[in-house]
């Protein structure tokens, strides 16, 4: 019997030592398939900025992201990550807790709803945390009722520029919102130029890319109809309302920004030059 | 047997009715009309599908494949999609499958779709996209679709926004291909406060000598796709390097200048195009009064290159970074020389 268990001790030892290197292999081999089905999931330890603004068709993600990931790791393992699509926005923001949102005033309305998160900084642009959407319209369209079925250019998204027009006309017109035709363009510029240039009936902009106008091309700006206004905020900086001193910290690198060249630069690409504390008004605004 | 009787005769009655029914004129003429009706509705209904062929010139080119992808998000009746591209495909079949649906609409991106579809279907609709210069191509009343190039004056306000202190702009051209397109460059120059200034050439030997008189009279050369200017890879080399002797930017139409030290790119917006091309083709389907058959790009795309404005001491307005899609930097360059 011993000689019998002598005989095999020594390949039952080598299979000792086999079992344990194909359980080192094996969990090794269960983390690179684990990274690979979900590699956000293990290197979320980086706070991350999400970024998704309907209010402008934004197509510049690699510089935005080039450009903001590069001004955030300088101050730690931060990261910025836009988004082109509502949908992937939230289903991917809603999920996670390592990080903070810049989204526009309009979209944190409906967000808030969906997840637990407040704001914390608003935008500013020329001191003002407000901007005036106008609409344009050709000069024959002299009421909104004229302009049932007609294109309209714009920056924001489909979705975003009906419900701006919604509530810059009211209800009442949701019939001629509806018929509207809307053309995307990438920037407000773009959709101001483009109505300017008769390929669209109408435009909506800001009063900030009017003004940007009538330096490059007084011309044209004389030529602009204004239809219709309202007031909306500027971009919001939320967090969840359980923050971590991550949080914190990203949250007064993003304060910071003005403080710094390249992040003044990076501020205007998302066509701001600050941020302020969201006051108790503001707060009561976006949270209704 | 007597009910048995009534039975049969009550059967026969019923039939003389039935008959009689059939043979009533009236009635022929009712059933006529419904029958007809219904055709009618049948045919008109058929007609309400109205079909749309996409015909790429290529699908493996970046911007033919961004400009179909954008389209189809919006028109869901395609019927069929043709890749020209594709080594499988021959003109005959092409042709039969075009005879086989007949369709309302061919949506063409590219100059070789588009000159495939007149070729084979000029009665039908056309609508075209990425087509270079689509004026040199032959097009009918059926023809419809989104230029290539941004209006003159939508480059220019980009140049007046992006370079405030660019006041003069000076153009190569020849006389033979761009002589109407430079009047209206300086015409509507004015309207921005610049100063277009030109040289024609008639062949390319007489770039760098154009280009050095040129250079001493104006701030920045405009680059445009002219066939005489352009011809090949020299002539281009000659432009970029005698103007980066004299400091003075270029500003370029297309990405493919990046290598060669191009200050500022302004280009139509690709997705645009495609959202426009959609909008027409929507606009026919469903016959809505098209005012302008061929339409400007309404969307631009800028890459602005950092390294160049530095070099040559640029003014650039930073109130416009929110309108740069692409920041090209030195390292990018030495990477990718011919990006």
């Amino acid at each position: 019997m011993t000689s019998f268990i002598n005989t095999f001790s020594i390949p039952i030892r080598r299979n000792a030592i086999f079992g344990k290197y194909r359980q080192v292999s094996s969990i090794c081999l269960w983390f690179i398939f684990l990274w690979l089905l979900f590699p956000s999931e293990i290197f979320a330890s980086r706070y991350t900025i999400y970024f998704y603004n309907p209010e402008t068709n934004i197509n510049n993600f690699v510089l935005l992201k080039n450009e903001f990931d590069r001004y955030l790791s300088e101050h730690g393992q931060f990261t910025f990550q836009p988004f082109s699509d509502k949908e992937t926005f939230e289903k991917f923001a809603a999920k996670r807790k390592s990080g903070i949102f810049l989204i526009s005033s309009w979209h944190y309305q409906d967000l808030s709803k969906k997840i637990q998160i407040e704001p914390v900084l608003i935008g500013i642009l020329k001191g003002k945390p407000i901007q005036r959407k106008i609409l344009f319209a050709k000069g024959d369209i002299t009421n909104v009722d004229s302009l049932m079925g007609k294109s309209i250019a714009s920056s924001g998204s489909e979705d975003y520029t009906k419900n701006i027009l919604l509530q810059m006309l009211g209800k009442g017109k949701e019939d001629i919102i509806n018929s509207l035709n809307v053309l995307t363009v990438p920037k407000d510029i773009d959709a101001l130029m483009a109505f300017g240039f008769g390929m669209s009936d109408a435009a909506l902009t800001t009063e900030h890319t009017q003004e940007k106008l009538s330096k490059i091309n007084p011309k044209l700006c004389n030529m602009l109809n204004e239809l219709a206004s309202t007031e909306t905020y500027l971009q919001i900086v939320a967090a969840p309302k359980q923050s971590d001193e991550n949080i914190q910290q990203l949250l007064s690198l993003i304060a910071k920004m003005t403080s710094s060249l390249d992040g003044r630069k990076n501020l205007k690409m998302i066509s701001l030059d600050g941020w302020k504390k969201v006051s108790k008004a503001e707060r009561k605004y976006l949270e209704k | 047997m007597n009910s048995c009787y009534r039975k049969t005769l009550q059967g026969l009655n019923k039939y003389i009715c039935f008959s009689k029914c059939i043979c009533n004129f009236g009635i022929c003429r009712i059933l006529i009309l419904v029958l007809f009706s219904i055709s009618i509705a049948g045919s008109l209904k058929a007609k309400e599908d109205k079909t749309v062929i996409v015909l790429n010139s290529d699908s493996s080119i970046d911007k033919y494949s961004v400009v179909h992808t954008e389209f189809k998000s919006r028109i869901n009746n395609p019927v069929l999609e043709i890749d020209l591209g594709s080594k499988w495909l021959d003109e005959e079949e092409i042709k039969e499958k075009m005879i086989q649906i007949d369709p309302d609409i061919i949506y063409c991106i590219g100059s070789k779709a588009y000159q495939m579809a007149y070729k084979m279907r000029r009665d039908n609709k056309l609508v075209f996209s990425l087509m270079i210069n689509w004026k040199r191509f032959p097009a009918g009343k059926n023809v419809y679709g989104v230029s290539n190039e941004l209006p003159q004056i939508m480059q220019l306000s980009m140049y007046r926004y992006f370079f405030p202190d660019i006041n003069k702009i000076g153009v190569l051209y020849s006389k033979a291909y761009n002589i109407e397109w430079f009047k209206n460059a300086v015409k509507s120059a004015k309207e921005v406060g610049i100063e277009v200034i030109g040289r024609s050439i008639r062949k390319p030997d007489d770039i760098k000598s154009a280009l050095n008189k040129l250079l001493q009279e104006v701030d920045a050369v405009w680059l445009i796709p002219d066939p005489v200017v352009i011809r090949d890879i020299e002539s281009v080399k000659v432009i970029f390097e005698t103007s980066d002797k004299a400091r003075k930017p270029v500003l370029a139409y297309d990405k493919a200048f990046i290598g060669f030290g191009a200050t500022l790119i302004t280009s139509a917006d690709i997705p645009t195009m495609g959202k426009q091309a959609a909008r027409i083709v929507q606009e026919i389907l469903t016959e809505q009064e098209i005012s302008e058959r061929v339409q400007d790009p309404a969307g631009s795309f800028n890459i602005l290159n950092m390294k160049k404005v530095e070099d040559y001491d640029l003014q650039f307005n930073n109130e416009a970074l929110d309108s740069v899609n692409e920041i090209v930097k030195l390292s990018y360059i030495k990477k990718y020389p011919n990006y």
